[in-house]
């Protein structure tokens, strides 16, 4: 099964509209819907509800003033740093101030979604606006502030450096500077989040679903803010429309606020975000603005490398600097920087808070680092993928560590992957050295073409820990379930196939849940590209402890020795002896002596059914019954994954727009499970690649208002502009886990900017230092250039 | 909210009549979004779907008469002969379930700058018909929009066709979207040749505060045509004619900059289109095709 391009168990049930996400479920639930900040900065001065109380099923309206015990508290701050010495994170309903436009205000609790947004529409909030922050410069100026008590709009300072960068930089036989930015974009998965709960009265507890990427952390929160105790609450995740990362924030405002209300009205509550709420009070991520110094020999190899950047984290900061920091660090992609310095500001503006969004500040550093490369091979006239061959760590020099501290608080340490091999098969793949006639012989025709390259390393399953559980059943099916949650990314095919290989069993006798808390107590969650590295490795770890056990009691079973035997379509047999064997479900029953029988499997523990050996108990020492286990996988650091793509593009010569021609991706996420869900993988990352190179951008005008709040200017791309996608792996097997393999999410995303910023830039023939970028945009550039 | 089913024309127009303020709904592609985005909360929606007399077309001698309720699908799959322009713009509008529920009269009703049927629809020289219980009348495309998605029709009165001669000549469309497809127009331009009357025809889009025509650029070239009698030989066009005209198409557009392109480029983009349609609609003519 490992290895092999297995179709996805979950798209029948999917693909033929028998998935059930959060609004498919609770029916029978009270529905809610929010009074939203139309202002970017206010404070509230009055929340008048008497014009909406006489509406008819109307149920409750709430406001911070109605909040209790901690519910009352500001939400956490997730992932606190040393240097966030100014993080603020928001109250489910706003405390008397309003920082960005959508932050929730009031709860309507209401019959029906009509009536609750009938409501909201009844209630009149008066509001005193206060200046708004929008945008890295009106951030910076720190003429108005977002919090007044955060000195110059900066929630932290952070500094990393590897010898004495200035000083190389200095030394250095050519210099270079770069301003680069890269604007606003968000995960947008097609399902928003949503949430229902119900409050069993009699049991004092709760059962709430969720659209989350991490039930069990929100079912932590939960419990903690509503002042329950833990084990009366379960968190479910249904279906879930994907997450790209927005749902790894938890707990939103609303999964706090719908199980309080659950509770308080004794009634099932649901909510479900709409497309605008989505826009407007989830997160974006994205926004940064770089300053870079670099230093380099006259072959352009890397002296010194200074950046220092400024990151737009919003009005609130329940993310921790997560996203700077990745920046900050996978910034170096596969180069050895010579020294290095970063500094960065994480600042805050009256807008949607910023959180990790698929690739999660690594197209960002890519695309600065790669801009670089360009610069530096533009200046001293040598071939871009020359200049980056000559910077590469070397394969001989994993594990390679960077001198810094990761995001997960760890030493940056490389632990494989062939930069040189990798770079050879794109080279290849794309005809990089043939490059040069074929714009030629376009130019001849008047066209423009020009192609562009885009390297990084993606940091991958990061820890601490996930686990498994497995459960051969006594018909010889296997249940599995591990903690963390799946969006859509085929987790529960790439988890059997495990299994299957592990355990020796067909696939299709596995099924596996994820993201349940009544099946499994203890994960992290999905991000970071890390499912398959840690659950991955949790469940081979686990199928493998269940797998000896099962050999230890079929040994027993035919008198043979557990090294003789072998499993195979989950029958134990001894090698070599056709005839002596049992099968998987049979060795289940053995596991578990019985006193009662409900079936014929049943009757065959029971204890008057075979010899039993009175001297010894049923279940023997240090045993368990069941064939069952669990297991954890905590590796030390992690995992890096890494990829380089190349873009060939056209830019109109007359209307300035810019068409893909080719997009060559070459992969190395170590060992593949399943190429099929790879690629998969690699596609719709290369799509939010293309959208976050040419479509997607978040239009703020300088009061704070989104402007394309809607999937009608917001673009997404379509299936006509995302280009036919050309793959070829590079398989370094990590030496960290059981099977080898680093991680596959986020890739296609990364150096989306990167590689097509080059590509135009080798068409137009003058710097492109901002992206997204539009025809519109392309034009003006154009104007500037032969302006000048 | 109140919901006026109308299943005739003329039930529909005396409900127009008792309540000048319902909103028509016709495919729903538009009043629906602003329903939904709470742009507009009428006291009144009056449903045209069930009025049949507003789903056909036919043809009075070589005039077609289009009933507004008739959609792009249907406009590209049976009007691409009589009416090349307007398919060829309906073929860009949105994707194909908003062309399956979306009609040339909503397009006319909403009459935004960025509508795609204005440009082909100001080149064809079209003319609505306008319906009230008091009665019917035309009124021309040049005279029918009136300011920002405002058009000629009174509260009281419905569209209820749009006439448009069968086309003599090429007709051209172009547009500038922010993407391949599902796409409010940057910018676009219509164009028709009138080689019967000797008259060329424009119509510009999403580059003023409503659809028009670049009357100066229309004159200039239809004179250019006769006075190089060019008409007849159906000969190639100077490089600095067609140059000329995108320039003066230009200068005819007013457009503002905004989250889907600046000014400038809008601007621009017209001229180009204004230059690639008129080569493409010239070739069409000088191959003797049309
Ligand atoms: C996703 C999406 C993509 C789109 N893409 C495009 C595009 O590419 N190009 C484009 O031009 N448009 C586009 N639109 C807008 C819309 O589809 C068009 O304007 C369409 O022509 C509207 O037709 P309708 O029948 O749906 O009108 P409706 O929404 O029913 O009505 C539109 C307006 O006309 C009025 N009206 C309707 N019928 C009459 C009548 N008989 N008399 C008087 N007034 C009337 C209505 O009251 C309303 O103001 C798009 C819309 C969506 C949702």
């Amino acid at each position: 099964m490992f290895g092999q391009r297995i179709r996805r168990v979950e798209d029948p049930r999917l693909l033929s509209g028998r998935g059930r996400y959060l609004d498919d479920l609770g029916h029978d639930a009270l529905a809610v819907a929010f009074v939203r900040s139309p202002h970017a900065h206010a404070r509230i001065v009055d929340i008048d509800v008497s014009a909406a109380l006489a509406v008819d099923g109307l149920v409750a309206i709430y406001t911070y003033d109605d909040l209790d015990g901690r519910t009352s508290e500001p939400l956490p701050l997730l992932i606190p740093h040393p240097t966030l010495n100014q993080g603020r994170t928001p109250y489910p309903l706003a405390d008397g101030e309003v920082n960005h436009v959508g932050e929730a205000i009031a709860m309507v609790v209401a019959s029906d979604r009509y009536v609750a947004e009938d409501v909201v529409g009844l209630i009149q909030v008066e509001y005193e606006p206060l200046p708004p922050v929008v945008g890295l410069a009106a951030s910076r100026d720190g003429d108005a502030l977002v919090h007044a008590d955060v000195p110059g709009n900066v929630a932290a300072t952070m500094v990393q450096e590897v010898g004495d960068a200035a000083a190389a930089i200095a030394a250095a036989a050519h210099r270079a500077t770069l301003s680069l930015s890269i604007e606003r974009s968000a995960s947008m998965p097609m399902e928003g989040k949503g949430v229902l709960a119900r409050w069993d009265a009699d049991d004092e507890s709760l059962l709430v679903h969720t659209s989350t990427q991490s039930s069990t952390s929100v079912r932590q929160a939960i419990a903690a803010k509503l002042s329950i105790p833990v084990d009366r609450v379960e968190v479910v995740t249904p279906d879930i429309g994907g997450g790209f990362g927005v749902k790894i924030v938890h707990p939103w405002p609303e999964e706090i606020l719908v199980p309080w209300a659950a509770r308080r009205l004794g009634q099932p509550v649901k909510w479900v975000e709409d497309r605008r709420e989505h826009f407007i009070s989830s997160a974006h991520e994205r926004g940064q603005l770089h300053e870079v110094e670099v230093g380099y020999d006259d072959d352009g190899r890397l002296c010194g490398l200074s950046v220092r950047f400024w990151h737009d984290n919003g009005a609130y900061t329940p993310y921790g600097l997560i996203v700077p920091i990745i920046t900050s660090t996978q910034l170096l992609g596969p180069y050895k920087p010579g020294a290095y310095r970063v500094e960065f500001q994480s600042m805050y503006t009256n807008t949607v808070i910023v959180t990790p969004y698929r690739g999660a500040g690594r197209p960002q550093g890519c695309f600065v680092m790669e801009r670089v490369m360009d610069a530096i091979a533009a200046d001293l006239g040598i071939d871009r993928a020359v200049v980056r061959e000559r910077n590469f760590i070397q394969p001989a020099e994993m594990p390679y560590d960077h001198g810094l501290m990761f995001q997960d608080g760890r030493p940056l340490v490389y632990d494989s992957g062939d930069f040189p091999a990798s770079l050879a098969k794109l080279k290849a793949l794309v005809g990089w050295d043939e490059f040069d006639s074929f714009r030629a012989a376009a130019r001849a025709e008047g066209r423009r073409v020009g192609i562009g390259l885009g390297c990084y390393v993606e940091g991958t399953g990061v820890g601490p820990y996930e686990g498994g559980h497995l459960r051969v059943e006594t018909d010889g099916s296997v249940v599995v379930s591990t903690g963390l949650t799946s969006q859509g990314q085929g987790h529960q095919t790439m988890l059997a196939q495990i299994v299957a290989d592990e355990l020796g069993v067909e696939m299709e006798r596995v099924r596996v849940t994820t993201g349940d808390t009544r099946r499994f107590k203890y994960a992290v969650g999905t991000f970071a590209s890390r499912t398959a590295v840690m659950s991955g490795s949790a469940v081979a770890l686990t199928a493998r402890k269940v797998r000896a056990k099962a050999l230890k009691i079929a040994a027993n079973a035919l008198e043979a020795a557990v090294d003789d035997l072998e499993i195979v379509d989950g029958q134990i047999r001894v090698k070599g002896s056709p005839g002596s064997e049992i099968d998987l479900g049979s060795v289940a029953v053995l596991s578990n002596p019985l006193r009662y029988a409900f079936d014929a499997g049943a009757a065959r523990a029971t204890q008057f059914a075979g010899p039993v050996d009175p001297t010894a108990p049923p279940v023997p020492e240090g045993e368990q019954p069941g064939l069952e286990g669990t297991d954890y996988y905590s590796p030390v650091g992690s995992t890096f994954a890494n990829g380089m793509h190349a873009v060939v593009v056209e830019t109109d010569p007359e209307t300035a727009e810019i068409n893909i021609l080719r997009y060559c991706v070459v992969h190395d996420c170590g060992t593949v499970i399943n190429p099929m869900i790879v690629e998969g993988q690699i596609h719709g990352g290369v799509a939010q690649g293309v959208a976050g190179a040419l479509y997607e951008r978040m239009e703020y005008d300088d009061a704070g208002q989104l402007l394309n709040a809607s999937y009608m200017d917001f673009l997404m791309p379509y299936a006509s502009e995302v280009p036919h996608i050309e793959i070829d792996h590079l398989e370094t097997p990590s030496p960290l886990n059981p099977l080898g393999v680093k991680g596959a999410g986020e890739a296609g995303v990364i150096p989306g900017s990167a590689a097509i910023a080059a590509a135009i830039e080798d068409a137009e023939g003058f710097a492109i230092t901002t992206m997204p970028i539009s025809p519109s945009q392309l034009f003006d550039l154009r104007r500037r250039h032969c302006e000048r | 909210m109140e919901f006026l089913a109308a299943t005739t024309l003329s039930d529909a127009l005396a409900a127009k009549r008792e309540q000048p303020e319902a909103v028509p709904l016709m495919g729903g592609t538009d009043v629906m979004v602003e329903l939904n985005f709470d742009r507009r909360r009428p006291p009144a929606l009056l449903d045209l779907t069930g009025v049949r007399e507003l789903d056909e077309w036919s043809m009075d001698g070589d005039v077609v008469r289009l009933g507004a309720g008739v959609t792009y699908t249907r406009v590209i799959e049976e009007l691409g002969q009589a009416l090349p322009g307007l398919a060829m713009a309906s073929r860009t509008v949105g994707s194909p379930q908003i062309r399956n529920r979306g009609t040339v009269g909503g397009n006319l009703g909403a009459a935004s700058p960025a509508g795609d049927s204005h440009p082909p629809l100001l080149a064809a020289g079209a003319k609505i018909e306008l319906a009230s219980v008091t009665g019917t009348r035309t009124v021309s495309i040049d005279d029918f929009y009136t300011g920002v998605k405002s058009h000629a029709g009174r509260p009281d009165e419905l569209i209820t066709a749009v006439l448009v001669r069968s086309a003599r000549g090429p007709q051209q469309f172009s547009k500038i979207g922010t993407r391949n497809a599902m796409v409010i127009a940057v910018s676009s331009f219509g164009l028709a040749l009138h080689p019967d009357v000797k008259r060329v025809r424009t119509g510009i889009g999403s580059a003023a505060p409503t659809p028009r025509r670049a009357v100066e650029a229309e004159s200039f070239l239809s004179s250019a045509l006769e006075e190089h009698d060019l008409w007849e030989t159906r000969a190639a066009l100077a490089d600095s004619l067609v140059r000329e005209f995108g320039e003066r198409v230009k200068a005819a557009a007013r457009p503002i900059d905004d989250v889907r392109g600046t000014a400038a480029y809008r601007l621009h983009s017209l001229a180009v289109m204004a230059r690639r349609t008129l080569g493409w609609a010239w070739a069409d003519y000088a191959g003797g095709t049309a």
